[in-house]
């Protein structure tokens, strides 16, 4: 069993019916790492994130998580990670609270610990008496707070966030990278999906450029830069582009 | 800590304060007792203006001693009538109409003599229907009650006349019939009319009609609770959790069909309140306890194989429940597909309630027997007046093995690799169907 890589990723190629939408992506993460997959909409990260999440299988290729394969080992691997899906709900009628409290308890064992890990996310949530609202009378912001914060409150070997930070405003987006970089300093891991280069070239110690469902480079922030003599994330990502297209 | 404990609280929770799940709950509790309070005070109205404004026209063209009694009679009876003088009968219609008569009496020559001979005398009646509603039909009724009153007297009087010494009523009815019922080992002191009403209404329909309602409640409720997950997109983060899709799945059959038997009770309620209304009017008390107070009570077996057939119902149709919301893109298309379902266990529901299932042929019989929601109608209809029948019983083990199958399958669909396919291939179905419907 690999313990020092957190992901494993070898000629992953993933169908849905005739549309490809993944071909031989390869790349991995370290444990304590923060990685990035930066691309436009249907590059295939969500499917990427999915399948690292235990949701999809992949049709072929070699898939590991924290040491674990995602095919048949996929309810080891649930106990160990934490999935934010880009689009994900809350149940509207259930407090923060209440939501937070029936997560904690399906995670921990023991009632004592389960009631430290809510005490601790409401705190990571920063919603402060609104965590007893209903949250269908939540912003979205403050949704993605309660999430960020059930993500992490479950004390995951592996984050995995699809747009972690879409459609926040400056406030909630700088509280969710801080929170997520804090985590990453307890040496856990964390995979993420993002729009936002400049959000990817801050928070990600590695990430790959993917496009089309294949990964067009792969490397350190800075590296890239360098090496496509680009002084932004987003240049590198066009340049890239463009010599694939040509 | 279990973790299916936490799931079913927060299936229950949701549900509860869900206004599209506890507005469907609360209604049958309000509306049945305000129908059954509607309907009831309608039909005392009637009754009441059918007895105090009895209007009738009446023309006697025999104009004898006899007639003239026999119009004393029927004013004494109750009828308020307004005598016209000979003319043709298009006319006295028309007056009748005018003065608001319920109908038109025409006594014809020769109605004194015949009486006299111990013939039948001859009354013609032209009803007056100025509206189709209960209150015509109450007034038609109480006219022909009076008549028919009049003719008891007046066969009393001829029988007198003939045998002075003779009881009319024993003349009149000769037999005297004293009906018994035997239900299992037991026989009644009142015939089968007399409990038929109770038993029909009571076991055979209205038990059945609960159940089937709580059958319609909890797939609606495992429908839409599946389909909002999907509509609010946490089945997918649902399935991330250290929990097995079957953990999943038993969450869902248990917090919808707990929910669906407080509608059920809720249901119940309402249906008793409004019965109570409904035959509060027809001077009769609607009491299911009244067949129990004289029937022995089925034996304690019969109530846990009809509990057991009872909790393989709910899971089965629960299942299908799941099947339909986890298929469902959103509410508004699970409320659509639950046709599907609901159509299938309609028809069965309703052969049971009001046919004999062995005089039914035998597709039908095979259909009913197919479906596990069947059993604990046909439970609950034959346990209480006969020892429970054979392909009942094989049917516990069947709809046990079906449920299983059923839950199983469920329970593999929850993979959003397969719902996803699955979705995308009826949207797609319901989209050509579209473009088929605006060609």
């Amino acid at each position: 069993m690999l313990k020092s890589m957190a992901i494993e990723v070898k000629n992953l190629v993933k169908y849905f019916g005739n549309l490809i939408a993944l071909k031989n992506v390869t790349f991995s993460v370290d444990e304590g790492e923060i990685f990035g997959l930066i691309g436009p909409n249907g590059a295939g990260k969500t499917t990427t994130l999915r399948i690292l999440a235990t949701l999809l299988l992949p049709t072929s290729g070699y898939v590991r998580v924290l040491g674990y394969d995602v095919i048949s080992e996929a309810s080891k691997i649930r106990s160990l990670i934490s999935y934010l899906a880009e689009d994900a709900g809350i149940y509207r009628n259930l407090t923060g609270y209440e939501y937070l409290s029936i997560v904690a308890r399906i995670y921990f064992e023991s009632k004592t610990d389960a009631e430290e890990a809510v005490e601790e996310a409401v705190k990571l949530s920063g919603l402060g008496e609104r965590i007893t609202d209903k949250m269908k009378t939540y912003s979205k912001g403050m949704k993605r707070r309660i999430q960020i914060a059930r993500v992490f409150m479950t004390e995951p070997k592996l984050a995995i966030l699809d747009e972690p930070t879409a459609g926040l405003d400056v406030f909630h987006a700088q509280y969710v990278r801080k929170i997520i970089k804090e985590y990453t300093s307890e040496g856990r891991s964390v995979i993420l999906s993002s729009h936002n280069m400049l959000e990817v070239e801050h928070l990600c110690s590695r990430l790959a450029l993917i496009h089309h469902g294949q990964i067009m480079a792969l490397g350190e922030p800075q590296a890239l830069k360098n090496k496509y003599g680009a002084p932004n994330l987003e240049d590198v990502f066009m340049k890239v582009v463009r010599a694939w297209g040509s | 800590m279990g973790k299916l404990r936490p799931l079913v609280e927060k299936e229950i929770k949701d549900l509860l304060r869900d206004p599209r799940i506890y507005i469907g709950l609360i209604i049958p509790i309000i509306m049945l007792p305000l129908m059954g309070f509607a309907i009831s005070t309608a039909m005392s109205h009637v009754g009441e203006s059918a007895t105090r404004s009895l209007k009738v026209t009446l023309i006697d063209h025999d104009r004898t001693n006899v007639s003239r009694s026999f119009i004393t009679l029927l004013d004494n009876l109750g009828l308020k009538i307004m005598e016209i003088s000979d003319e043709s009968l298009l006319k006295a219609i028309e007056k009748a109409k005018a003065s608001g008569s319920q109908a038109l009496l025409v006594i014809p020559q020769g109605f004194g003599e015949s009486l006299l001979g111990f013939e039948r005398a001859k009354v013609e009646v032209y009803s007056i229907v100025e509206s189709i509603g209960m209150s015509s039909i109450g007034a038609q009724s109480t006219v022909n009650k009076i008549l028919d009153a009049s003719s008891e007297i007046l066969s009393s009087m001829l029988i007198s006349k003939i045998a002075p010494e003779a009881e009319p009523e024993v003349i009149r009815k000769p037999l005297n019939v004293t009906g018994y019922t035997v239900i299992k080992d037991r026989i009644i002191s009142a015939p089968l009319q007399v409990i038929f009403g109770q038993l029909v209404i009571g076991y055979g329909i209205m038990i059945p009609l609960i159940l089937f309602v709580l059958s319609i409640i909890v797939t609606q409720i495992a429908a839409t609770a599946t389909a909002i997950e999907n509509e609010e997109k946490t089945l997918e983060t649902l399935l991330t959790f250290p929990v097995s899709r079957y953990e999943i799945l038993m969450a869902k059959l248990l917090g919808s069909s707990v929910i669906a038997v407080l509608g059920g009770i809720m249901f119940t309620l309402g249906f008793l309140l409004y019965f109570q209304g409904f035959f509060g009017f027809m001077g009769q008390e609607f009491r299911v306890e009244g067949v129990l107070e004289v029937l022995p009570l089925p034996p304690p077996e019969n109530y846990a194989l009809l509990a057991i057939s009872l909790i393989l119902s709910i899971f089965f149709i629960t299942s299908l429940g799941v099947i339909i919301g986890a298929l469902s893109s959103d509410v508004r298309m699970s409320t659509s597909l639950l046709g599907v379902v609901i159509i299938p266990v309609l028809i069965p529901s309703l052969l049971i309630m009001y046919g004999d299932i062995k005089n039914l042929p035998l597709f039908l019989q095979l259909l009913i027997y197919a479906l596990p929601t069947s059993y604990p109608m046909i439970m609950s209809k034959e346990m209480i007046i006969s020892t429970m029948p054979p392909e009942v019983l094989y049917g516990i083990p069947y709809s046990a093995i079906l449920t299983l199958m059923v839950v199983y399958v469920t329970s593999k669909l929850l993979a959003p690799e397969k719902l996803l396919v699955l979705q995308y291939k009826l949207k797609l179905g319901r989209r050509k169907e579209k473009m088929k419907v605006r060609k």
